[in-house]
């Protein structure tokens, strides 16, 4: 009986502590993931701010956008 | 005459023995706590219905070929299966029943076959068990749908919540620990298998414990299955008083950061990387993880989206079904009357509250590490899995510290953090004790 005792708490020491490790590594590797995709791939947050100064522009710069809109209906008829 | 007597000798009322009653009287009370009081009903209906099929008398629905032909005894087909399985002397049931259950898979084999050409065949719920349970098959495509309903978002957001999700998996080694005292101290008689099959009802994951129990104590299925469900029905009304017991009013009232965008990069290439994880250090929760991993996968890489859905819907409403009605078969009066089940229930709801305790003193340790101000330890005990319940426990005792205080986001985390280390915990005791 001694020994089922001892196997039940070797399973504890053992189990518990290996899904700390495993856990602690996913940590690890995930917090490591996340920091090369943000900064290798800083792709959403531009995206986000491109319409706006886009929208800006158009009370100011009305001369460049007549002159891309021209351009891409002179492409489109030739 | 005769007829009619033959008719009385074939009825059920004629051959209903007292296990067989009470056995239906349970499968009843479980319909109940599903349909009134709204228990896992998706569960429970069919395990409630298996139950009370399995428990037909003469049906022998969840017999397989052997067991019927053993249990109609003519005595041709008896002297061949005692031949067959190798038992001499006098021919009786229960040592036939008892070879039968001991023999190697090759005999095991011949003893169904000669079953067979006697006219004899597999009940329809054992015929279930088979394909759904014994495989393997069923707690793994539902794992698969459980990885495609799930959102990584708020574990990726702050990976360190998955500290939280290990450390509620103390209450399955405690549990186990417990198994195996009461059966030193001579109360209960449970190996280390049926103890590790035990514990993981603290998991609160349904699919997980199912799958461990296939593997390492099929003969407790019934019960563990139907205290897994029972008690994540009760997740809550047993946290909510640990969950108070444990922090402070000024505790509870901590309010979280909201948590960072998460990019659909870092969302596909998570679960590769816990698979790769997975490989390289514990092949034997690949099953179970393998599986999460890919329901996951196609959940966020946005090409599949019919097989995703198919996963997280149709394809788990289908093995729901048959997984139920093969649990329900479990519940067979000679294995579930029985003090072990008593033993199962207790020790199932401590490991509850162990794992919840757990999860709530790890979230207050990193709320110490943090400062004291970043971590709301109310979200500690959604690290017992049991999505989405527990993480909306989490949200309903914060709200009610402070009506402002959404944490069910921040719940979220440890609450799928939990999902993974529950699955790791099995795989650690399939490992050892399997």
């Amino acid at each position: 009986m001694d020994n089922l005792l001892s196997e039940g708490l070797t399973l504890m020491v053992f189990g518990m502590g290996f899904v700390f490790v495993f856990l602690t590594l996913l940590v690890g590797i995930t917090t490591g993931m996340s920091k090369l995709v943000t900064k290798y791939e800083p792709a959403p947050q531009p995206k986000a701010a491109k319409p706006a100064p886009a929208a800006a522009a158009q009370s100011g710069n009305n001369d460049e956008l007549v002159a891309v809109i021209s351009a891409a209906v002179h492409k489109y008829r030739s | 005459m005769d007829k009619v007597l033959e008719l009385w000798y074939a009825s059920g009322i004629y051959n209903l023995g007292g296990g067989q009653l009470v056995m239906i009287i349970v499968g009843l009370l479980l319909l109940y706590l599903a349909i009134r009081k709204n228990f896992e009903p998706l569960l429970l209906v069919p395990i409630g219905f298996g139950g009370i099929l399995a428990n037909i008398p003469e049906a022998g629905l969840a017999f397989s070929a052997v067991e019927n032909a053993i249990h109609f005894a003519k005595p041709e087909v008896m002297a061949t299966l005692a031949n067959t399985l190798g038992v001499s002397g006098t021919v009786d049931a229960h040592a036939l029943l008892e070879a039968y259950h001991t023999s190697n898979a090759s005999t095991h084999a011949a003893a169904t076959l000669a079953a067979n050409d006697y006219g004899y065949s597999s009940g329809m719920l054992y015929n279930f068990y088979t394909v759904a349970i014994a495989s393997g098959a069923a707690p793994l495509v539902i794992f698969m749908g459980v990885g495609a309903m799930t959102d990584f978002g708020p574990l990726l957001a702050n990976p360190k919540t998955l500290f939280l999700g290990a450390a509620a998996q103390f209450g399955i080694f405690a549990t186990v620990l417990g198994a195996v005292g009461l059966s030193a101290m001579g109360l209960m008689d449970f190996s280390i298998q049926d103890a590790a099959a035990i514990g993981i009802i603290g998991g609160a994951d349904g699919p997980t414990a199912i799958y461990v129990a296939s593997l390492l104590a099929p003969q407790l299925l019934g019960a563990i299955a139907v205290a897994a469900y029972s008690y994540m029905a009760l997740v809550p009304l047993i946290q909510p008083p640990i969950m108070r017991a444990l922090t402070t009013e000024s505790e509870r009232k901590i309010s979280m950061v909201q948590l960072r965008h998460v990019s659909k990069t870092e969302k596909i290439l998570f679960p590769i990387l816990l698979l790769v994880l997975v490989a390289l250090l514990l092949p034997d929760a690949a099953p179970l993880l393998g599986m999460f991993c890919f329901g996951n996968l196609m959940r966020e890489c946005g090409v599949v989206d019919r097989l995703s859905d198919t996963a997280q819907n149709a394809l788990i409403n289908i093995v729901t079904i048959f997984l139920g009605l093969s649990v329900g078969s479990k519940l067979s009066a000679d294995k579930f009357l029985d003090v072990q089940t008593l033993g199962i229930l207790i020790l199932g709801i401590v490991a509850f509250g162990i794992g919840t305790a757990m999860g709530v003193l790890m979230a207050k340790l990193l709320n110490k590490l943090e400062g004291g101000n970043a971590i709301n330890p109310l979200i500690g005990s959604a690290g017992v899995s049991a999505v989405p319940m527990a993480a909306r426990v989490s949200n309903k005792l914060g709200l009610e510290a402070n009506p402002q205080n959404f944490l069910l986001m921040h719940a979220m985390g440890p609450n799928v953090a939990g999902v993974i280390g529950s699955a790791v915990a099995a795989g650690v005791m399939i490992k050892f004790v399997g």
